[in-house]
């Protein structure tokens, strides 16, 4: 039952938890934060919370607070033992206590359990981040095919959601749509926020019940989970057909995108792709819309998670490696159109990348 | 992610409401000496934060800090440019964007003089934002106040009923399109679910299934789940404005054991909170006539989470508040066929 990531992600733990000196590492995680759990177990937590604890030896055990989530791990994870515990911190506590005064690392550790630190004298936590960060953000071949396979599920995605968008449906029988879709396809998964209107959309969030009128633009990022991976892809319609302040606000995100797509290879900086899409907009004077006031990030990596490092902005000096799975997106408002995204999502190479998105970048017009 | 529909509607949720909800809480923070309240929220533990504030973030995390008087603040790391909108879907709070919730509330703190700062669930709360609340507001003290929060919460009030029959006959409807016989296809079952849930208004839908009751009464998600038996089960989670429930159906191919299993569905929908006498009890009596009860476990929400067991077979669950609704999921043996159901009871 567990997928051809898995065991590749197990060897490659173990390495680094060689490299790292840890003789276990404990990884926390919810339905929000499910990557390091996932990475280690293979089991896509839904509700409650879980703990894994992995030996050095690949010997895994994973708490889980929910008893239906335990019958689930069970069922779909083969490679670990799987422990139900209403109180998830004393099980995590007792195991890690019956192994002794060992070096124990954990991740991600701003979010571990107050009480798993805290009232035990002898237990002693170290931050595990350089053990499993570089992990996530890098991927294996294997991972990277799981990613290809969320991509094409995002493109095809796209286009039911172009199909459901139409005057007078309300933005979450869009989202409805897609779902329905996602899930006949085994797609458990997905990151999807959506905006609608025109100069007052300000960003993207969760449908509220908007009705789409002509005119409108409708944005949309639409993240599928296949195999635990996320792949991302973002794109703009207009109800009706597009104005020419429309259009040529497309263009300049258009440039941005392919500007930054042809920035990215190994051993550029994040910063630099970010930097390549802002000078788009600062050649059209539209450089103010490049800031936190207006846009969140430029781009970001995804693969377990579906928002994860490195993030794509002039701030962040993390180099781009071989392997790394991201999205350039130079989402922002435009003052006169509104809010409009588009992006596509890759694999960083040694002299470029893979495109991942299929779907045309072009200002769709839907009727 | 949540990614239905999420807005506030005051008619579905009155200001009134809340604010009755707020006096509660402070109630008991001043019965048990506390000078402020935080509780952490994300959509995995968003529960106690709904109740007060009416909003569940939809990605990320917050806290929602609740000083002895004046307006709460709900700190959350989710982007400055999405304030506005939770504001308007959070009728409870000031919203405050920041990518690090925990300093502004130490903020709050060391401003308000608050010494005694309640916690839900300190044990789970996360360490590093308790780390930077300590050190940011020097000489508070972290105390859990977890059973502070659920007396303060007692039952059900009048709105979380009614926002609970609606997410139930969401859950219902789903389930209502499945036709025994008419797709071997396991994932064909799950999508439709899905579908009207959201389509009628669903914050979240989890749908799983139990493909071959003959084999395991576990449930999987879409992308695990193995080929049809001649019984399965289908598994509909659901939340409509930030309330959860639950509603399960088994079905079988051949027409005798589906009107057992229908019957079965009867039974489950008859039964009422039992007036003096034990759970256990009360669903022996209930379904003697129909076969074993193999097992049964009832859900209620719990600090931070939406749905958790109360009560179950074997007494190692407990917390059950029969005043309040509650998840039922029932096993029955019926002449060998594994049944399983699941519904809200006591709306």
């Amino acid at each position: 039952m567990n997928t051809q990531a898995h065991k590749a992600r197990t060897a490659a733990l173990s390495e680094a938890m060689k490299r790292e000196g840890a003789d276990v590492l404990l990884l926390f995680g919810n339905n929000w934060h499910a990557d390091h759990l996932r990475y280690a177990t293979d089991f896509g937590i839904q509700e409650g919370q879980g703990i894994a604890l992995v030996r050095a030896d690949g010997a895994t055990t994973l708490v889980l607070d929910d008893p239906a989530e335990a019958e689930r791990a069970r069922a779909e994870t083969r490679t670990c033992e799987v422990v139900f515990a209403p109180q998830l911190v004393k099980e995590a506590k007792s195991q890690l206590a019956r192994a002794g005064n060992r070096a124990i690392a954990a991740a991600p550790y701003h979010l571990l359990p107050y009480g798993l630190l805290h009232g035990e004298k002898d237990l002693r936590v170290n931050d595990g981040a350089s053990i499993v960060e570089r992990l996530l953000m890098t991927k294996l071949e294997v991972e990277m095919d799981a990613v290809r396979r969320a991509a094409k599920l995002a493109d095809e995605g796209y286009a039911v959601f172009r199909d459901a968008a139409r005057p007078g449906r309300k933005d979450y029988e869009l989202v409805a749509e897609i779902e329905t879709f996602f899930r006949a396809r085994g797609v458990a998964e997905n990151f999807m926020i959506i905006g609608v209107g025109g100069a007052e959309v300000r960003g993207m969030a969760p449908p509220g019940g908007k009705v789409l009128k002509p005119g409108d633009m409708v944005t949309t990022e639409l993240t599928p989970c296949v195999d635990g991976y996320y792949a991302q892809i973002c794109r703009t319609l207009v109800v009706g057909e597009a104005s020419e302040a429309q259009r040529q606000a497309f263009n300049v995100y258009l440039e941005a995108m392919v500007a930054g797509i042809d920035t990215v290879k190994a051993g550029v900086t994040a910063a630099a792709v970010a930097k390549a899409e802002n000078d788009v907009f600062r050649k059209y004077d539209l450089g103010q819309y490049t800031t936190s006031e207006y846009t969140r990030v430029r781009g970001h990596g995804m693969g377990l998670f579906p928002d994860q490092k490195p993030q794509i902005l002039e701030d962040v000096q993390i180099p781009l490696e071989a392997g790394m799975t991201i999205i350039v997106h130079p989402n922002t408002y435009h003052p006169v159109v509104g809010y409009l995204v588009l992006g596509d999502s890759l694999i960083v190479r040694e002299n470029g990348c893979e495109i991942l998105c299929g779907t045309p970048r072009e200002l769709f017009s839907v009727q | 992610m949540r990614r239905g529909l999420m807005a506030w509607d005051e008619n579905e949720l009155p200001r009134a409401a809340l604010e009755e909800r707020l006096a509660s809480l402070r109630a008991q923070m001043r019965q048990q000496g506390l000078d402020a309240f935080v509780a952490y929220t994300n959509i995995a533990r968003g529960a106690a934060v709904c109740w007060l504030s009416g909003f569940t973030p939809y990605w990320n995390e917050g806290l929602y800090f609740v000083p002895m008087e004046g307006e709460p603040i709900f700190a959350t790391a989710l982007s400055k440019r999405v304030a506005e909108w939770i504001g308007s879907v959070m009728p409870q709070g000031a919203v405050t964007t920041t990518p690090r919730p925990p300093a502004l509330i130490a903020e709050h703190i060391a401003r308000s003089g608050a010494k005694k700062i309640g916690v839900l669930e300190l044990d789970g709360f996360p360490a590093g934002h308790a780390k930077v609340i300590l050190e940011g507001a020097p000489g508070v003290e972290l105390i859990d106040a977890t059973d502070a929060f659920a007396l303060a919460r007692g039952g059900s009030d009048t709105s979380e009923r009614a926002l609970l029959v609606v997410a139930d006959m969401l859950a219902g409807q789903g389930l209502s399109t499945i036709r025994p016989g008419q797709t071997s296809e396991a994932r064909a079952l799950i999508a439709p679910c899905d579908s009207a849930a959201r389509l009628g208004g669903a914050e979240e839908c989890f749908t799983t299934l139990a493909a071959d009751l003959a084999q395991s009464a576990g449930f999987l998600r879409t992308d695990t789940v193995s080929a049809l038996g001649e019984t399965y089960a289908v598994r509909v989670s659901l939340a409509y404005k930030g309330v959860w429930t639950r509603r399960t159906r088994s079905f079988a191919n051949d027409a005798a054991t589906q009107a057992a299993f229908d019957t079965a569905d009867a039974a489950l929908a008859s039964f009422a909170a039992p007036d003096g006498v034990p759970l256990d009890k009360a669903l022996a009596a209930h379904f003697a006539s129909l076969g074993t009860l193999a097992n049964w476990t009832a859900e209620q929400p719990r600090g931070s989470y939406p749905l958790a067991p109360v009560a179950n077979e074997t007494g190692a669950a407990e917390g059950l508040s029969l005043d309040a609704p509650f998840v039922l999921s029932v096993e029955l043996s019926l002449k060998g066929k594994r049944w399983i159901g699941a519904r809200l009871i006591g709306a």
